[in-house]
């Protein structure tokens, strides 16, 4: 292809795909290394060594799922105790308004509930799914990402990113293929 | 009588099945009853009945219009006559204020005073009548039940001629020429047939009538063998120390029953803490209730009574085995303590032979009841008989077999039948009658001490029904009877010139006459005493007798008293042949096996139950069962006893032989289990450890550590209700069952229900044995919900359906159950009652117009317990609120303790200390049962105190 | 010795090929259809019990006073401890990294909430009026009435709601990549389509498997504990009551090992067969079935330990009630139901000890099959035999299940097949990416 239909077609990223999970992540370490920030790896399955040699951050969604919990944990408490001694007091078989020990059950049941589906909304935000669509799909091969191909992606809005000169940097890390992804 | 929706009667006609008459009266949509039902309701489309097989369109039709007459029939109707409330009320009928009438109920030929509960001109509910002497404010399980019989659609609704619906005209015209036919011959060929009943009025027009047709001849009959003419023997137990019972259950089966176990009680209760009870003996073949109270009781065959009743005459105790001994000689010794005060009684079923030798020891007893049944049935039988009036009575079914009385009846020309029911008898008659109930009828009636009363109707009429009374008197002439002129003019007659009104005003108003007389009733009567068999050792005798809960079987189409389990047995729905147990193994029986039972030259196929404490070589069998036309309930239930019962031996008979058939009937019964398993339930103790020990009951309980706070969280509230049950005066005797039934509306389930063990009694008493099966110690306890304050069932309800009232009542919220049945698994006294299906009677159904109005009708699916009859708490509370006093103690009686002749239930305000319940429970006897659970239950026993020798 | 998880000649294309086929194939099954026919047959025998269920009111059930509760609440148990199996394998284990979980857990987990559809579906089908089930949710009403909070029922509805709902999405969780694997494998349109959308355009970025996995772990961390304190609340509906032989403490953990118990035995009972029709034997290798069928015994010992220390209860507290139970339970009216869950449930498992009979997946099979009956025989001593003699003799009474009791269960287990049966045939039955991993991680060991 040449350069001035490439620069009339608007860029999402350069592709290169390598076939095998080593070569990816030796690849993507050299490519963090070039101080590339805005980039992207894509294998069938998760490896733990490619988020560092992307250098991603560790997942905060941890930290959110604790906060969901002890949420869950008052507001499971918070509403017996108002509905049994505030609401509605009733003199359930003699025993004390509140008998704590009987509203435990339900207060860890809804710690449980909040945390997991706080962390579910939380994964659905930092990923930005659903989307059913997305650039990467239009490289023709793609579809072998979900099976066995292992793709590494510089996106174009990258500052240190030039046609050239990272389509040079690719192919010197020698992969099956690199390819330009249109938006 | 109400008609049905359309709606109930398409879900019946999508075929429900099952004998739960009870869970839906449509179910007898495909029944014959219920085709009679339907021309009752228009009796003139009646003659254009389709006899085949109607088609469900032309039913649904014809249902229309029976939907229509509904308003017409189902309207309540205040009686046209001058009656007079019980109480101070207003003349017109304020809603929500019931009226109570004074009146009595004909039993065994003698009245029992109560009280008729109407709500809106409905009699709902039957009370004792306190100033009654047969009743002292008490009430038996059948006067309970009586008032559901006035409400039953299967009752007999328009004359019959030939089983053709007809009308009272007409009879009237053809008794106009029967009469004529009787004035020519004096009525030589003419018979009445009544029950045995101390009317007045009834006998003034018998000697009215006798005097027109002198030649004419009444005869006086009923299967149980009372007869009006005989005296009883009456009794004051509370002054004796010693009771003798011979085969006699004075405590339930006598008229004046109610009265004598009030006396009874008195001397057995515990009271501040000293108990001064009496010494009951019981020889009897088979058990009975008072057997169950007795302190020595000694089960033997009749001639083993009588050799027993013999050495006490004669000083010697050969040929008497073990037990005889030990127990005539105590005897022997105590009749010599006791000359002064001792009561002897025998029963009126014993061998003559037993009654002479019973005699000798100081018993009274009615002279053998005459049978004028025979004589009678001999002259139908040879022609002699053209024009026959039975009044009442049921003769065809309850006849002694030999007489062949179905045959017989058929011989009379002009058989006429006045019954409440379209029974065995109406269909062999040429008429059919319907009689009015006796809560629909004027009359009068004397107690079993002569006391009379006036019978006053709660309700006129529901159907066409008339009084015995006024059918007599169209016999003597007068075609427009009224039964409120006829019984005035009985009573006239006796009253002092002028006063006669206020009198009268005041008979009626109290339920007894005090200050009026009547002729002296009694008749001369054709009788021939029944030849007495000759007790040999070593035979097999066949007892009959009465049927606990459905009598004679006038109560068999009564579902409360068909699913009131048998106070021995535990049985529903059915009888059996009782036998000992050693006998029972000796032939290889169980429980259910159906065996033939040959006797008299008769046989009839009975199953088998084996009943401890029955004695050995004797089978009891009880009458009223095994009936053809009782109605849609009491039909096709049991066997029919009445098969081998010989004119000649109505209460024994020898000789019986029992042939295994190897079939087997399933008996429906509401207890299982019959032993204590050693655990402290009932607690007893004789006089002598009582003294020495008086908290024995209670001895055992030690407080244990809890950690949840001892005082429930709200409340206490104004009062705190609390209920006695006193273990020491109870003899089991079911009435307050029925009352609480009728009381709160619990619905019967039929017979596969309580199979499956589903029975909604809110109280139910629980019967054990204890030693030895052949002689065992039989004990009672009723159990109703125990209103714990640390109440299991309500911290397992996951919607708060059963909690707890500021006053200790552990409430059931019906319309917030979702039925788990949580709280019954919890609830260790197993008081709880569920709805398993729709048991309730719809609301289209004449039973709906019976129900209290006051109390919440269960859904399906809903869990129902006791609730100490909350609305009779809150009926209290407003009537108090009005006035702005407190509740004052004893203005609260639940509908067990009001029914109790024992006075042995109390409830009250615990918190009040001078209450009467407070009272009871600080006596040293007083135990809460299962009480180491901790559940603190509001409801406590007293512990039994027995006096053996 | 990660290749005894998953066979050397594997890789990731056979990985996929193998999986997905069983959804892409074409060519007709009758072996799945005839199951998924007799399936069906169950599941409308289901259907007809319910309807008549509401018609007449559960008086067409065998439970009577004092057996207030019969089938429906062992089915109930009996069910949901089966759903314990799955929870287990999949979180518990991914905790431990045992990695023989991974070729299993998906298929475990859609066990865990078919079971856990048909456990559910009990409590409301028991209640007298189970039109009013919703009066045991917290809702804001008219009324202003709450659901006792302290009744253990409260407690069961929370924990089945909480476990379903987290059990779905964990399962779901797990399902996005393959789902993503399958939209790339098909070249027909909607089917493309559709499969895009269910697994929300997942496109195996680095950056989203980073948060995945992590949240993954996090919510396998949770749903342990989770799995416990619902099987201890199944335990506490009865521990909580006064009831002989449900009154006591040892009955929370012993729910959760009997439900661990159970949740293997019925993995081992349908993973055997699945495996033998689906040619896994790569992917499910014997040493999984070795692997669980040592579970299923070191659980059996619990569970007997757990009997044991009843009977020392019983008689330690000299509490004559709960003696009485003991004794009446092995030689009274249930003593059939309980020498049948003796067999079941304590001396066949003892086979597992010999390595022949853990080698042999037949004899697994039976011996799996056998505890699942007994799990059932056990749960109905439990429910019955407390109940049909507590305190007062005079209200003892005996209980059997009707045929309308028979044909509900049985048509539960139809509703549990039919799903089952759709499950392996429309979604992959073992987790594609996972072993794509494991092959990885073989490769560079």
């Amino acid at each position: 292809m040449n350069q001035n239909d490439l620069t009339s077609i608007p860029l999402y990223g350069l592709m290169a795909e390598f076939d095998s999970a080593e070569e990816l992540i030796a690849a993507a370490r050299l490519t963090t290394k070039a101080g590339y920030k805005i980039t992207d790896a894509y294998a069938p399955f998760p490896i733990e060594d490619l988020n560092d040699a992307l250098d991603l951050p560790a997942s905060r969604i941890p930290i959110v799922m604790l906060c969901g919990a002890i949420i869950g944990a008052f507001l499971g408490y918070g509403m017996q105790y108002y509905a049994t001694v505030i609401s509605y007091p009733m003199n359930i078989g003699g025993r004390a308004l509140p008998s704590w020990p009987g509203l435990i059950p339900v207060t860890i049941e809804f710690t449980i509930l909040a945390a997991v589906c706080c962390g579910i909304f939380s994964l659905f935000i930092v990923t930005k799914l659903p989307r059913v669509y997305h650039p990467v799909f239009n490289h023709p091969d793609f579809r072998r990402a979900s099976q066995d191909g292992f793709f590494l992606c510089i996106r174009a809005k990258d500052k240190r990113f030039d046609y050239v000169a990272t389509e040079r940097f690719l192919r010197d890390l020698d992969p099956i293929s690199v390819m330009a992804v249109e938006k | 009588m109400n008609a049905l929706s359309k709606t109930e009667v398409r879900a019946e006609l999508d075929g429900k099945s099952g004998p739960q008459f009870w869970r839906s009266l449509d179910e007898l949509a495909d029944r014959p009853e219920f085709r009679e039902f339907l021309e009752r309701e228009f009796p003139a489309g009646a003659s254009e009945w389709p006899n085949d097989q109607l088609s469900r369109r032309h039913f649904l039709g014809l249902l229309g219009a029976t939907l229509a007459l509904a308003g017409v029939t189902g309207c309540t109707r205040a009686p046209a006559d001058k009656i007079v409330p019980y109480v101070k009320q207003p003349e017109n009928v304020v809603p929500g204020q019931p009226l109570y009438y004074a009146t009595a109920m004909p039993l065994h030929g003698r009245g029992r005073g109560i009280l008729v509960k109407t709500e809106m001109g409905r009699p709902i509910k039957i009370e004792g009548n306190p100033a009654h002497p047969d009743s002292l404010g008490a009430t038996d399980a059948i006067t309970q039940a009586a008032v559901l019989s006035l409400w039953d659609p299967d009752r007999s609704l328009a004359p019959y001629l030939h089983n053709r619906i007809s009308s009272w005209p007409a009879f009237q015209a053809e008794l106009l020429a029967v009469l004529q036919k009787m004035d020519a011959d004096g009525g030589a060929s003419t018979r009445i047939l009544a029950e045995p009943d101390l009317s007045p009025t009834l006998a003034r027009q018998r000697q009215a009538l006798l005097a027109k047709y002198p030649r004419l001849r009444w005869h006086e009959w009923s299967p149980a063998g009372a007869t009006a003419s005989a005296p009883k023997p009456d009794y004051d137990l509370g002054k004796a120390d010693l009771i003798v019972a011979i085969g006699s259950d004075f405590l339930s089966e006598l008229p004046g029953s109610l009265r004598y176990t009030r006396q009874f009680a008195v001397r057995r209760r515990v009271l501040n803490g000293k108990a001064n009870p009496n010494r009951l003996y019981v020889l009897e073949s088979t058990p009975t209730l008072t057997g169950a109270m007795a302190d020595e009781r000694l089960p033997a065959a009749p001639d083993r009574i009588a050799a027993v009743l013999h050495s006490l005459g004669a000083m010697t105790t050969e040929n008497l085995n073990a037990a005889e001994k030990q127990f005539a000689e105590k005897l022997r010794a105590d009749l010599a303590q006791f000359t002064g005060s001792k009561i002897v009684i025998v029963g009126a079923s014993e061998p003559p032979e037993v009654q002479t030798l019973a005699a000798t020891l100081g018993a009274r007893f009615p002279a053998a009841p005459p049978d004028q049944l025979t004589d009678l049935a001999r002259n139908l039988q040879s022609g002699n008989v053209k024009q026959l009036f039975i009044l009442g009575a049921n003769p065809v079914y309850a006849a002694p077999f030999d007489l062949k009385f179905r045959e017989a009846v058929a011989k009379a020309t002009f058989a006429v039948h006045l019954a409440l029911y379209r029974d065995e008898t109406s269909a062999c008659c040429r008429w059919h009658l319907p009689q009015a109930h006796f809560l629909e009828t004027w009359s009068d009636i004397l107690a079993s001490d002569g006391t009379p009363s006036i019978l006053q109707p709660a309700i006129s009429p529901l159907y066409s029904g008339r009084s015995e009374h006024e059918l007599l008197a169209m016999m003597l002439g007068d075609f427009q009877p009224d039964g409120y002129e006829i019984v005035r003019e009985t009573w006239r007659a006796g009253a002092p010139n002028d006063d006669f009104e206020p009198l009268w005003r005041e008979s009626t108003h109290d339920g007894v006459v005090r200050k009026l007389s009547a002729p002296a009733a009694g008749a001369a009567l054709v009788a021939n005493a029944p030849t007495a068999p000759r007790l040999e050792a070593n035979q097999t005798y066949l007892l009959f007798r009465l049927d606990p809960t459905i009598g004679d079987g006038r109560w068999s189409n009564n579902g409360w008293l068909q699913e009131l389990p048998k106070p021995l047995t535990k049985l529903t729905w059915d009888n059996a042949a009782l036998i000992a147990p050693a006998m029972a193994d000796r032939l290889g029986l169980t429980n259910g096996d159906v065996v033939e039972l040959r006797c008299n030259g008769a046989t009839v196929e009975a199953p088998i139950w084996i009943l401890p404490g029955q004695a050995d070589r004797c089978v009891t069998i009880h009458l009223g069962y095994g009936r053809s036309q009782a109605g849609s309930v009491g039909n096709g239930c049991g066997f029919d006893a009445y098969q081998l019962r010989h004119s000649t031996t109505p209460w024994l008979a020898v000789g019986l032989e029992i042939k295994k058939t190897g079939r087997r009937r399933e008996l429906a019964t509401t207890q299982h289990h019959h032993s204590m398993e050693g655990r402290d339930i009932i607690r007893v103790a004789s006089a002598a450890t009582f003294r020495g020990k008086p908290n024995f009951a209670s001895a055992s309980l030690t407080s244990k550590a809890s950690l949840l706070p001892e005082t429930p969280p709200l409340g206490p509230g104004r009062y705190a209700w609390g209920m006695t049950v006193d273990l020491g005066t109870c003899t089991g005797c079911n009435a307050c069952i029925s009352a609480c039934q009728a009381e709160n509306n619990i619905p019967i389930v039929g017979k596969r229900q309580v199979l499956m063990n589903r029975e909604m009694h809110w109280i139910r008493i629980d019967r054990y044995f204890e030693g030895s099966a052949d002689t065992p110690r039989i004990l009672h306890m009723p159990v109703l919900c125990m209103q714990c304050e640390k109440a299991p069932c309500e911290i397992v309800c996951p919607v708060a359906a059963t909690v707890h009232d500021d006053e200790g009542l552990n409430a059931m919220v019906y319309n917030r159950c979702v039925g788990t049945r949580f709280c019954s698994n919890n609830c260790p006294y197993k008081v709880r009652r569920f709805n398993f299906l729709e048991y309730s009677a719809p609301a289209g159904s004449a039973f709906a117009q019976r129900q209290n109005p006051n109390v919440t009708v269960r859904r399906r699916g809903v869990m129902e317990k006791c609730t100490y009859c909350l609305q009779r708490i809150t009926a209290a509370r407003i009537a108090s609120d009005l006035q702005s006093r407190a509740i004052r103690d004893g203005e609260i009686v639940t509908a067990c303790q009001q029914a109790c002749p024992a006075e042995a239930i109390v409830f009250g305000d615990i918190q009040d200390r001078r209450s009467r319940v407070s009272q009871r429970k600080s006596e040293p006897v007083n135990y809460s049962l299962l009480d180491e659970l901790n559940t603190k239950p509001r409801t406590t026993y007293l512990a039994r105190v027995t006096n053996p020798a | 010795m990660i290749d005894r998880v998953i066979s050397p000649e594997e890789t990731y294309d056979s990985v996929n090929e193998r999986i997905s086929a069983i959804v892409f194939k074409r060519q007709r099954s009758w072996g799945w259809l005839i199951g998924f026919a007799l399936a069906f047959l169950l599941l409308s025998v289901l259907v007809g019990s319910l309807f008549w269920l509401f018609f007449r009111g559960v008086g067409i059930w065998g439970i009577n006073i004092p057996v207030a509760w019969g089938f429906a609440i062992i089915n109930y148990v009996w069910w949901i401890e089966i759903a314990q199996g799955g929870t287990f394998i999949s979180a518990v284990l991914l905790l431990f990294h045992q990695q023989w979980r991974t070729s299993v857990n998906r298929f475990t987990e859609a066990v865990t909430l078919f079971a856990l559809a048909c456990a559910g579906l009990f409590p409301v089908l028991h209640l007298g009026r189970p039109q009013y089930a919703f009066y045991l949710m917290p809702y804001p009403n008219t009324l202003g009435l709450w659901p006792q909070f302290i009744s253990p029922l409260v407690w069961d509805f929370f924990a089945v709601v909480t476990y379903g709902s987290v059990s779905i999405l964990f399962w779901y969780m797990g399902l996005v990549p393959d789902l993503a694997t399958l939209r790339d494998r098909t070249d027909r349109k909607y089917l493309r389509r559709l499969y895009s959308i269910m697994s929300f355009g997942w496109r195996n970025s680095a950056r989203h498997w980073n948060h995945y996995e992590t949240t993954y772990k996090v919510i396998a961390a949770l749903a342990a504990p989770l799995v416990i304190s619902v099987h201890s609340i199944v335990g506490l509906d009865f521990a909580y009551t006064i009831v002989p032989g449900w009154h006591s403490t040892i009955f929370p953990p012993f729910f959760v090992v009997g439900a661990i118990f159970s949740g293997f035995a019925m993995v081992l009972t349908l993973v055997i067969p699945v495996r033998a029709i689906y040619r896994l034997h790569n992917v499910i290798t014997d040493n999984h079935l070795r692997n669980m069928a040592k579970m299923l015994l070191a659980m059996g010992m619990f569970v007997l330990f757990g009997h044991f220390s009843e009977l020392f209860m019983a008689w330690f507290s000299g509490d004559i009630y709960d003696q009485y139970h003991a004794t009446h339970e092995a030689l009274g009216t249930y003593a059939p139901v309980f020498w049948i869950t003796f067999v079941c449930n304590i001396v066949l498992i003892q086979l597992l000890w010999f390595k022949y009979v853990r080698h042999s997946p037949v004899i697994l099979f039976l011996v799996a099959g056998a505890v699942n009956v007994g799990m059932w025989t056990e749960r109905y001593l439990n429910v019955v035999g407390s109940l049909h003699r507590d305190y007062l003799p005079s209200s003892w009474a005996i209980y059997h299940g009707s045929f309308w009791d028979w044909s509900t269960f049985i048509g539960s287990m139809g509703l549990f097949l039919t799903l089952l049966f759709l499950f392996v045939r429309f979604l992959p039955l073992v987790s594609i990416s996972e072993v794509r991993r494991l092959v990885y991680e073989r490769d560079i060991e």
